[in-house]
């Protein structure tokens, strides 16, 4: 019997998914539980295991193209059975990939884009649409004009159209190539045959030379420096982080810690074989103080307040590819042991590329900690769904006044961002001093750590 | 001028003419004296001889007595082949997978063997879709009358020492090539190309079964048209089953057959019936429905007869059953046809033992006591008995001779099906000929002419789109007497239009003739008389009627070249006059052409100028192919310059009218003079150089002369007068994009009347087509 495998939902809000590795071929025979392919959500890349066994009769996505969930992505089933001919399944914005979770891709204004899977008839168009002439809102460029463009190796993006619907024609190509002395170009045929092969703009490339004649090392370099596309980990990084940037007025407070006490305490637990790190006592201070200000374990959207009863807390952990950030589910309920166990748990599996999607969504709180990197402060940006971030700096020795005396002390920064439509300053500076109190309470952590 | 007095309901007796007399003038007075019409005796089963009687008088030899026994079981041998192959019991080829039709004509032998025994090599039949006993019997016919030296030529290679055994191989042959052309092998008949339902072998003079009910008795007609015209003795013999009798081009045929101006004073001294006999196979059932008492009202399908002539076309009802019966009938018919007096119409009352199809059961629509009564009077076990009873066989001779037939039949079949299938590379080979008349054979150059042709009068080289018309066919008829004209109105009056007045005055009543309104029969008629060897020129005197013959435009002209495989070619000019803009409504003023680009096999024209119009249906007339060959009402009054005499335009050459740099219009017919107009808007108001294109030819299509044009302008604006759904616009506008889509600066634009019906009212009607703002607002819109 031929099977459809479908492409996962992997979260509540996915609907798009690209595809980013076949590690099965076409005619593979297939067992249970075999990985067939990878996919890349807007958190990580998964694994996509088979459900049954047989031969892969065939792929019908391939890798790189967006498709909506429970699209389905290839055919399992005897060797040699016929595989029904389905209409392939739409694919979305293949030309970037698909939108991120927190932000809905915008459906029918987003135009359907040509991509590698076989052109399956348009859907026919509601009764009460548009003339079919209407297409939508998209770069327009005439064949001929394209043609001209691309003989002459140019990006004709940048010119505007005087055709129908803005349209570029040829006469508007031609009319750029004349304002920009395309006449004039000198450039070697080889330099012209690899720009032509790689997309770039000969009328760029000569102004970037200041009109020198184009080498073919010109041309590499440019290619060197072509914009890549981002990858979709960094996306909806941009996309989330942009975000809480414009909607939530970010403000920072700054205090110092003597992490004397906690240090010593933390050596004393590693000499016994425990691994704790600085980042397991900040984590435990903050769930502690957490529970006694709600309002900083809360969210809003501007509009109203989400109080969690919870404290699961964000821990960002930077890896190659960028940041992500585990979520400790359940911190309050923790002992430190837990808390610790917990998080390395996590970074581990973060490192691998393995963490399920549950794992790293839900945060309340957040903590960013830079202080392996060397760095005296820094201020970090709320996760969206958050109303506040503590940036963990490293501890560094310094003279401090301590009872009217300059001693050497181990001082770390910690800088609190709040959201001020949700937090005023008072109860930040209350919130991020309760911290401080906790890290530096060496009755504390005598009791935490017996 | 002679004028005869003849009209009104009785008309007198015949007058004379020795010379062509060319026009005559109606003359009757009202008449209401009282009168009974009286309808005649048509004489049913009237044959009371016997195969002794016939052999005692010599009316028919031993060696063709026994050849009609042969020819039949020829028959029920092929036919029996058929049933088997359904279920794998046809010992020779148990294998063989027969995926084409199973009309068996089991029962019907005898009138087959019976009609066709009563022709020549040279008479015509045209056939059914139960066909496969008539193709069988005119081949078996044909070739036992035919030399050592055909039928050598016909059985290549055969190494046959006796007349005997060539003829033996040659009979095979003609076996294996109907099975042949059954299994769609190369060597059938038609090369793979008609199959069961579309047989044809014209070396014998079969033109064609016909897959379409009565769409052959058209054709029968048209072919007997032709044998009138040449004078060659030749008979038609016209197959078609109660079923076709109901159907209007089969009544339409009897008329035209019937016609009175071919024996009367319109025929000029050359009187002369059409030599036709309309052999009615009367097995009873069409499909299943019954002739005899349920879709139609007459009691015998003869009755028919007494409709459509005075002497009820000598009708008469034979026992289909007794194929001596059949062959006495049929022997006097084509007698009566080659001494001028057709047509001749004779029911043969017969039975098919199958139903219409192996698929039908029969036990829905008759008894199985019917049948077992009609089997008992089985034409070959009839016959049998006469042969045996007259001493020309004793049984061990029937024996002998079923052995040697099912022995022949044998080898061809597994011949046939061990034959090569048809190349799949030649699939659209002979869709079109391309030959055309280049020369006229010397007989066919002697042209008899009464009066001087009808005279153009030039002025500064200019004469009117309809003179253009009239002096092309003038001067090919004068070129070739072949070509022979006519249509509604076409000759006293000189057509609606006026077209071809003073054609029947120049060339005579033989060749510019009246039809009856029967534009069916018109195309049809045409068209048998085209695979005759006539080039026959016939009118529709508005586009909108050819919808009323498009069985015979599409299904019968356009295809019988390719379906016969290249054995015949039609050629024949259809002239539709294309109306518009008149105010005439929805009937009369269509512009129809996409509908038969989409047939294959025709071509169709469409000239937007007098020079045009002359010089492409000069090239029309002689070419090969059957071509729809439209003219504009709008456009006949139009002067331009036409040179005189010989002036040739090639079919499937584009011409631009106007050249341009900035865009492309492409148009034919009157819209290519909008489209003048709008280009010369464009420039005065716009500075834009537009390109006029006109097509002329629609099929062959000149579509490299457009993409050049588009290469260099890079828009495209396709315009026709045509409703815009399903136009050919489209077809032209997506050739455009897919051939030249990267020189395309704008989306291809069509312009056509809107999605409507041709309205009365002028000020609709205006809104309804399209005008010469549509066209400079669809450029703007792209420019």
């Amino acid at each position: 019997m031929v099977t459809p495998i479908v492409m996962p939902k992997f979260g509540q809000m996915t609907e798009d998914s690209a595809i980013v590795e076949w590690l099965k071929k076409e005619g593979d025979p297939v067992a249970k539980g075999d990985v067939l392919f990878l996919v890349e959500t807007d958190k990580s890349v998964m694994e996509v295991e088979s459900f049954s066994e047989g031969t892969l009769l065939k792929i019908v996505v391939g890798v790189g193209v967006s498709v909506p969930v429970q699209s389905v992505v290839a055919y399992l089933g005897e060797k040699g059975e016929k595989v029904p001919v389905a209409a392939p399944s739409r694919p979305a914005l293949s030309s970037t990939p698909s939108a991120p979770v927190a932000v809905p891709p915008l459906r029918g204004g987003a135009p359907v884009a040509a991509a590698a899977l076989p052109v399956s008839p348009p859907p026919p168009p509601a009764a009460a649409q548009a003339p079919v002439s209407a297409t939508p809102a998209r770069f327009r460029i005439s064949p001929r004009a394209a043609t001209l463009a691309k003989e002459s190796v140019i990006d004709p993006r940048a010119i505007a159209g005087s055709g129908p619907d803005g349209r570029i024609v040829e006469k508007d190509v031609k009319a750029h190539l004349a304002a920009n002395d395309y006449a004039g170009l000198r450039v070697s045929p080889a330099a012209k045959s690899l720009a032509a092969k790689e997309g770039l703009d000969l009328l760029a490339l000569r102004a970037d030379i200041a009109g020198k004649r184009i080498e073919i090392a010109d041309v590499e370099r440019a290619i060197a420096e072509k914009p890549a596309p981002l990858s979709k980990m960094r996306q909806v990084i941009a996309q989330r982080l942009a975000h809480s940037v414009v909607t939530a007025p970010h403000f920072y407070v700054t205090v110092e810690v003597d992490m004397g006490g906690a240090l010593a305490h933390r050596a004393r637990l590693n000499a016994a074989g425990a691994r704790f790190t600085v980042t397991d006592f900040v984590a435990q201070a903050s769930v502690l103080a957490l529970k006694e200000f709600p309002t900083v374990n809360s969210s809003t959207d501007g509009k109203a307040v989400r109080w969690h009863s919870r404290v699961h807390l964000g821990v960002a952990v930077n890896l190659e590819q960028g940041l992500v950030v585990p979520v400790i589910r359940d911190a309050g309920e923790m002992t430190l042991a837990e808390l610790s166990q917990r998080a390395k748990a996590l970074f581990d599996k973060a490192r691998a590329g393995g963490l399920a999607p549950d794992e790293m969504s839900g945060s309340t709180f957040s903590i960013s900690n830079m202080g392996m990197l060397d760095v005296e402060n820094f201020t970090a940006i709320i996760n969206p769904g958050e109303s506040a971030i503590l940036a963990v700096s490293s501890t560094v020795k310094k003279p401090v006044v301590r009872d009217d005396a300059i001693v050497v002390r181990p001082i770390m920064k910690l800088t609190l961002s709040s959201d001020h439509r949700q937090i005023d300053g008072a109860t930040a500076a209350h919130f991020v001093n309760s911290i401080k109190t906790k890290l530096e309470d060496d009755a504390l952590w005598s009791a935490l750590t017996s | 001028m002679v004028r005869a007095h003849g009209a009104g309901l009785r008309r007198g007796k015949n007058d004379k003419m020795t010379t062509e007399p060319r026009t005559y003038l109606s003359d009757m007075r009202p008449r209401f004296d009282p009168f009974v019409i009286e309808c005649g005796k048509i004489p049913a089963y009237s044959y009371h001889n016997d195969l002794r009687g016939e052999l005692n008088s010599g009316a028919i030899n031993a060696a063709e007595a026994l050849a009609i026994l042969e020819d039949m079981l020829v028959i029920r041998e092929f036919e029996e082949m058929i049933v088997k192959l359904r279920s794998g019991a046809y010992d020779p080829i148990r294998d063989y997978n027969y995926r084409g039709p199973t009309h068996v004509s089991v029962g019907q032998e005898g009138t087959a063997v019976g009609a066709c025994a009563a022709l020549r090599i040279a008479d015509n039949i045209t056939s059914t879709h139960r066909g496969h006993g008539e193709s069988l019997a005119k081949g078996t016919v044909a070739l036992r009358a035919m030399s050592e030296e055909t039928l050598r030529a016909r059985v290549p290679g055969c190494r046959a020492n006796s007349r005997e055994e060539l003829l033996q191989a040659a009979l095979e042959q003609h076996v294996y090539r109907t099975i042949g052309e059954l299994f769609g092998k190369d060597d059938g008949y038609c090369r793979g190309r008609g199959g069961s339902m579309h047989i044809a072998d014209f070396s014998v003079g079969h033109l064609g079964a016909n897959a379409i009910v009565g769409g052959g008795v058209p054709i029968a007609t048209g072919a007997a048209l032709a044998s009138r015209y040449f004078g060659d003795g030749g008979v038609v013999c016209c197959f078609a089953g109660d079923g076709a009798y109901a159907n209007g081009v089969v009544l339409e045929s009897l008329n035209f057959a019937a016609q009175a101006q071919f024996t009367n004073h319109y025929a000029n001294g050359r009187p002369f019936g059409l030599p036709i006999v309309f052999l009615v196979c009367n097995n009873h059932y069409g499909m299943t429905g019954r002739a005899d008492d349920e879709v139609s009202g007459v009691s015998r399908l003869a009755q028919r007869a007494v409709g459509f002539a005075d002497n009820r076309m000598h009708a008469e009802i034979v026992n289909g059953m007794n194929v001596l019966a059949v062959r006495d009938a049929m022997l006097r018919g084509a007698e009566l046809c080659r001494e001028g007096k057709g047509p001749v119409l004779i029911e043969a009352d017969c039975y098919r033992y199958w139903g219409h199809s192996l698929s039908d059961p029969r036990n829905e629509y008759r008894t199985k006591e019917e049948e077992a009564a009609w089997k008992a009077v089985d034409p070959i076990e009839t016959y049998k008995k006469e042969l045996v009873a007259a001493g020309v066989l004793d049984a061990e001779g029937i024996e002998a001779v079923t052995r040697r037939v099912a022995e022949r039949n044998a080898s061809a079949a597994r011949r046939a099906a061990d034959a090569a299938d048809p190349d799949v590379k030649d699939v659209l080979a002979f869709m079109y000929t391309d030959t055309k008349s280049e020369t006229v054979p010397p007989q066919f150059a002697k042209v008899e002419t009464y009066e001087p042709t009808p005279e153009s009068k030039r002025v500064n080289g200019e004469i009117t789109y309809k003179d253009a018309l009239r002096e092309a066919l003038a001067e090919e008829m004068t070129r070739d007497n072949r070509v022979v004209f006519y249509g509604e109105d076409v000759a006293d009056y000189g057509g609606a239009f006026k077209v071809t007045k003073g054609l029947l005055e120049t060339f005579g009543r033989q060749r510019v003739f009246n039809t009856p309104i029967s534009e069916a029969c018109i195309c049809g008629t045409a068209c048998g008389a085209a695979m005759r060897g006539l080039r026959p020129v016939v009118e529709l005197m508005y586009f909108d009627f050819a919808l009323m013959s498009s069985d015979q435009i599409s299904n019968q002209a356009a295809k019988w070249h390719y379906m016969s495989g290249a054995q015949t070619e039609v050629p024949l000019v259809i002239r539709a006059s294309a109306g518009g803009g008149k105010g005439y409504g929805g009937q009369h003023s269509q512009t129809l052409e996409s509908i038969f680009c989409h047939m294959p096999g025709l071509y169709v024209i469409y000239p937007s100028t007098p020079a045009d119009a002359k010089g492409l249906l000069k090239s029309a007339i002689r070419d090969n192919n059957p071509v729809l060959f439209i003219e504009s009402q709008l456009l006949y009054g139009m002067k331009g310059p036409v040179p005189e005499g010989e002036h040739l335009i090639p079919l499937g050459v584009a011409d631009v009218k106007r050249e341009g740099s900035d865009l492309t219009f492409v148009s034919w017919g009157p819209v290519v003079h909008d489209c003048l107009a709008a280009a010369e808007r464009l420039a005065a108001e716009r500075g834009v150089s537009a390109e006029v294109i006109d097509l002329r030819s629609l099929v062959p299509l000149d579509i490299e002369t457009v993409v050049r044009s588009v290469q260099k302008t890079g828009r495209c604006v396709v315009a026709s007068a045509a409703v815009h759904i399903g136009s050919f616009t489209g077809e032209i506008a997506s050739t455009v994009q897919q051939l030249a889509f990267d020189y395309l600066d704008a989306p291809v634009l069509r312009v056509g009347a809107k999605n409507g019906i041709a309205p009365q009212s002028h000020v609709l009607e205006q809104a309804f087509l399209p005008s010469v703002d549509d066209l400079v607002a669809a450029a703007s819109s792209i420019l």
